[in-house]
């Protein structure tokens, strides 16, 4: 559907939050009564439109199905940087509409109609939108109108010093309000604007007045439908912006903090906020990024990783907290940054609603659930620390399994081996002086010659002869290796025909 | 005049008559079979009891004490496995490195086995305190070169919380302390097979066992 991204969309709850007073206030019957039109429907037509149809001509007076915010931030230059600008500023736009679409280089775009039930009066919403910007200290031109065109070209014009804000409602008041505008706020190119003013036409009212064949064939097709649109004779989807896809955000302290529990309170609601902006989302992080900003000493920087994806405040609360109490603050802390790994979307097999309904025989109510608990055990004893272990089918012992910081229930693939597997392995063989009792074996493993670590050895179940001496640094190494009542599991290499001990029955 | 005597049937029925052996027979925790008969007679209720301390004293590794507790391991993994959210066993600071291949073999299932190594003995115990308490562990096994009564008090706390069959293996040294474990039991590797010795059991009746090693 292609104009999928411009559907004006009921503003979502989320939206709730973070809105100014005004938001709080009920909607005023008024308002109420002109947005009682289904949304559907209006779409539907819009849509026929802009599928080709014949322009439809509004009726003088008649209630606009859509209306458009357009601000105009003249502090804004082009390049990049502003680029990344409105972006962030969209952001702080999503509050008020779902909808909300970047027009570069400078201007953004809001449909408010379908925010009106929630937010009341228009003059209240517009009103409350250029808070927004007045908040952020930005100096902002806007302008509410019927049509995005018609909202952005009336915004350009919009002196600095204007009183009172523009609203217009009213489809019919809007060719006339158009006309005064010069045709350099239309942003069109110079050649089209040059060609415009050397025949004289230096506002949008007298290029109205030119015939549209004319236009048509002088300046392009393209021309005469900015101006269907501005005029509400034709419907121009636009694309809403969607957030970039990750969390970041920093708090200045007023002072400075020292104390890591103060630390702790501190960031709630930096977390409080990560944790909506992911709810907004339908998406969870697997990762964050913490970083401690000093007056002095170089940034500390916090990872804090979560055994599952997640967006429950809950838990990133206290995968923080955990790091936070092992944390050696280098410094008071003047700013703190929070970043979010990428996004996930938040599946339904992580959402765990009814774990705690099969453990509510339970004396407490709320209990763990297991990535919870190694989120914990990692915080705080580092990520290598908690792990665990799969075989792998490898005939040579020390390669037959692997560590695994990834948990998730395996199908296990259990290989049959002739003989018994200690179940202690040691990290590598230890040399043997002898005064071995074999009890079982031998079993002969010969294998891995094509990567460089071949082995070629004969396995043996072994108990320790009583009076057996024991070479000193064996002793050290391994209380199991000498004494005489410990199960050993050893091998004699075949080359140099020496012992080992390799791992312990236990 | 005083009632009729009642015969022993009646005195029995009476509600005020507290009987010893209901004590001791009749856990209301479940129990995991210790995959040893003559073991498990020794032992209130037929098997290793959960949601309790049970301390192992051992005076050298390998003398099949992991071997002692493995079928009761496969055993609570498989049994509360109802939902997705199976139980785990944990692992906490083991002498060596688990042996993954074998634990397979043993029936073990190593998607939810959790080793965890952590870098003195008070994250260890505070590791396991989390984990007993968490109730998502079926079984916790720690091992520990010492620790104080005080902590050990918090482990049994923990473990009768999260109800999970939680395991303390710690040298034959600490035989002569005190310990709030509810069974504590010595192993020592005899002249020919490992002994196995119930130092403390609650509800039962401390001395050797006749046990066959692994």
């Amino acid at each position: 559907m292609p104009a999928a991204g411009a559907v004006p969309a009921a503003p979502e709850a989320s939206g709730i939050s973070g809105m100014p007073a005004a938001g709080a206030v009920p909607a005023a019957p008024e308002a109420s009564a002109r947005s009682d039109m289904p949304m559907a429907v209006a779409v539907d037509a819009q849509l026929k439109t802009a599928a080709g149809a014949a322009p439809t001509s509004q009726t003088a007076g008649a209630r606009a199905r859509h209306l458009w915010y357009a601000v105009v931030f003249p502090g804004l230059a082009d390049g990049a940087e502003s680029t990344t600008a409105l972006r962030r500023l969209c952001l702080y736009a999503q509050q008020f509409t779902s909808l909300v679409s970047i027009e570069p280089p400078n201007a953004l775009l809001l449909e408010i109609k379908g925010s009106l039930k929630l937010f009341g009066a228009l003059e209240r919403l517009h009103a409350g939108i250029d808070d927004c910007w007045r908040h952020l200290g930005l100096p902002a031109r806007s302008v509410t109108a019927p049509t995005t065109l018609a909202a952005l070209w009336l915004a350009r014009d919009l002196r600095p010093h204007d009183g009172t804000p523009l609203c217009l409602e009213d489809l019919g008041a809007l060719s006339g309000r158009l006309a005064r505008v010069p045709i350099a706020c239309t942003a069109w190119d110079d050649a089209r604007l040059q060609t415009l003013r050397a025949m004289g036409v230096t506002r949008i009212g007298e290029l109205l007045r030119l015939p549209r064949a004319g236009v048509a064939r002088r300046f392009g097709k393209a021309t005469l439908q900015d101006l269907d649109i501005a005029l509400a004779r034709q419907f121009a989807p636009r694309r809403a912006f969607v957030p970039r896809e990750r969390f970041r955000a920093r708090c200045d302290f007023e002072r400075e903090i020292e104390n890591a529990a103060y630390l702790e309170k501190a960031l709630e609601p930096l977390i409080a906020r990560c944790a909506q902006f992911l709810r907004q989302r339908q998406a969870g992080v697997q990762a964050l990024r913490l970083t401690l900003r000093h007056r002095e000493a170089p940034a500390t920087s916090v990872h804090l990783g979560l055994a599952s994806i997640t967006s429950d405040p809950r838990r990133l609360t206290d995968v923080m907290a955990q790091k936070l109490t092992r944390l050696e603050l280098a410094g008071p802390v003047l700013r703190v940054e929070l970043l979010s790994g990428p996004l996930q979307p938040l599946s339904a097999a992580s959402i765990d609603a009814f774990a705690g309904l099969t453990r509510a025989c339970g004396a407490r109510g709320s209990r763990d659930t297991a990535p919870q608990l190694l989120e914990r055990l990692r915080a705080r004893l580092g990520e290598e620390a908690v792990y665990g272990v799969v075989p792998i089918a490898d005939h040579r012992p020390e390669a037959a399994w692997r560590r695994v910081h990834e948990l998730r229930p395996m199908p296990a693939s259990i290989a049959q081996h002739a003989m018994p597997r200690p179940v202690w392995l040691l990290d590598a063989p230890l040399p043997l002086a002898g005064g071995l009792i074999l009890q079982e074996g031998p079993e002969r493993i010969e294998s891995g010659w094509w990567d460089g670590k071949g082995v070629a050895r004969d396995y043996y179940v072994a108990r320790r002869a009583p009076d057996a001496p024991v070479a000193p640094s064996i002793r050290r190494q391994s209380r199991a290796a000498n004494s005489h009542g410990a199960k050993l599991w050893v091998f004699q290499e075949r080359q140099s025909k020496r012992w080992y001990l390799h791992g312990v029955f236990a | 005049m005083p009632r009729d005597a009642a015969t022993l049937a009646d005195i029995l029925a009476d509600a005020r008559v507290w009987k010893l052996t209901d004590a001791s027979a009749a856990p209301a925790r479940p129990v995991w079979s210790t995959g040893c008969s003559s073991l498990d007679a020794r032992l209130p209720g037929g098997g290793w009891p959960t949601a309790s301390l049970i301390e192992v004293l051992l005076d050298q590794t390998g003398v099949g004490e992991v071997q002692l507790f493995l079928p009761a391991l496969v055993a609570c993994q498989r049994g509360r496995g109802v939902s997705d959210e199976g139980p785990w066993l944990i692992w906490i600071a083991p002498p060596y490195e688990p042996y993954a291949p074998a634990l397979a073999q043993q029936g073990i299932e190593l998607g939810r086995l959790l080793v965890v190594r952590p870098a003195g003995a008070t994250e260890a115990l505070w590791a396991a305190e989390q984990a007993l308490g968490s109730g998502v562990c079926a079984a916790v096994l720690l091992w520990l070169k010492g620790t104080d009564d005080r902590w050990l008090r918090r482990l049994k706390l923990a473990a009768e919380s999260g109800g999970a069959l939680a395991v303390l293996f710690r040298p034959e040294r600490h035989r002569f302390e005190s310990s709030p474990a509810s069974l504590r039991l010595l192993m020592t590797h005899g002249e020919h097979e490992p002994r196995l010795d119930l130092l403390k059991v609650q509800g039962g009746r401390p001395g050797p066992v006749d046990w066959h090693g692994p």
